[in-house]
């Protein structure tokens, strides 16, 4: 196995992710930090904090990227908007974020099962802010106006890479149509953030990177994450290079110089991950 | 009062693990909290922390080797 660069050494505690997995566990919840094998879960669980991924584990989509399993998912649980609200609470979390498997073989994408989650977040901890993370919903503008109904204090969808990668890497997704995704939010809800984020060291240039976040920010997108694409497994997606914590730092430079009002980038940023920082960060401005 | 440290699941569906860096030396002290040895999974590095303090005894394993979780790497005290 190729050495690890020293920049992707991660802290983890046995006993404290111990605590969280059984607490989630004991709930039926699953999180994307356990699905996607998130390189932070030891960390964020320490914390006493994770990423609630609803609508089941399997997802109708098969990005070569990602270590969510693909497959065919079953009925929503009526009762699973209730038992995230009740773990929010448990875990005494003061900023929730919600995501979801990508549901195509539901009419709304299940639009309306997120937001019944952030409305029953917000019944049971009324001061918790809520970032909900969210497919494409294949594009349908009222199954995004289901979700910003709700009112979730951030919006986020993920572009996840440069344009020219999609048809290899993110086949069953189309780049203009996450774009829409950013542009209809603001333009549904221009008081709720949105936010997105890519991956880098799949094999992009400069160029395109730069054409990426020009495109973005053409959404009026607040908040972008860059982060190192992590090969899960060895039959995703190759990883194709390491970037150096000094070529993320001027990635975030290019973007902020671009116009986002936030942006977190390093190699083990992921789209959630210290997620409360950058919401206060960006609220009390 | 002796015991073991044991190769954590550090993932859903981690089998075994590969130690890839002793970072205490037997003889050596040690705070909860401090990381006593590193193993690597597809994605990074961990380095698996202490759960309580005390001194490292005998390390049962050297870098390199691939351990069963739950398998036995340190002896402690």
């Amino acid at each position: 196995m190729e050495r690890k660069p020293d920049w992707l050494r991660v802290p983890y505690n046995p006993t404290e992710v111990a605590e969280v997995s059984a607490l989630l566990s004991d709930a039926k919840l699953n999180t994307v930090c356990k699905e996607a094998n998130c390189p932070n879960l030891g960390e964020c669980y320490s914390k006493r904090t994770a990423t609630f991924m609803i609508m089941g584990r399997d997802c109708t989509r098969n990005c070569r990227f990602c270590n969510v399993t693909p497959g065919r998912p079953g009925p929503l649980d009526p009762e699973e908007p209730m038992h995230v609200a009740e773990v929010v609470k448990k875990l005494g979390l003061k900023h929730a974020v919600i995501t979801q498997v990508t549901r195509d073989d539901l009419p709304d994408g299940g639009a309306a099962h997120m937001a019944d989650t952030v409305r029953a977040i917000r019944s049971l901890n009324p001061d918790v802010t809520i970032e909900v993370l969210i497919s494409d919903l294949q594009g349908s503008v009222e199954a995004l106006e289901t979700v910003l109904s709700a009112r979730p204090d951030v919006m986020n969808h993920n572009v996840e890479m440069v344009e020219e990668l999609y048809d290899t890497i993110r086949p069953q997704a189309i780049y203009q149509r996450s774009l829409g995704v950013l542009r209809n939010s603001k333009r549904i809800a221009p008081d709720i953030l949105t936010k997105t984020g890519f991956m880098v060291g799949l094999g992009e240039t400069e160029e395109q990177l730069d054409r990426l976040m020009d495109d973005i920010r053409a959404t009026d997108c607040d908040i972008l994450t860059i982060s190192q694409y992590l090969q899960p497994t060895h039959e995703h997606t190759k990883l194709m290079r390491y970037v150096t914590p000094e070529e993320f730092e001027a990635y975030k430079e290019k973007a902020l110089a671009k116009g986002f009002r936030f942006v977190a980038s390093a190699p083990l940023v992921r789209s959630s991950y210290r997620a409360a920082e950058a919401f206060t960060e960006i609220t009390h401005k | 009062m002796k015991s073991e440290l044991t190769m954590p699941k550090l993932r859903p569906d981690m089998q075994q693990g590969v130690v890839v860096a002793w970072l205490k030396q037997p003889g050596e002290p040690f705070q909860k909290g401090d990381a006593i040895y590193e193993v690597e999974s597809d994605k990074v590095v961990n380095q698996i922390e202490a759960e309580r303090q005390g001194k490292l005894c005998r390390q049962l394993v050297e870098e390199g080797d691939a351990v069963l979780v739950g398998d036995p790497v340190a002896e402690v005290e």
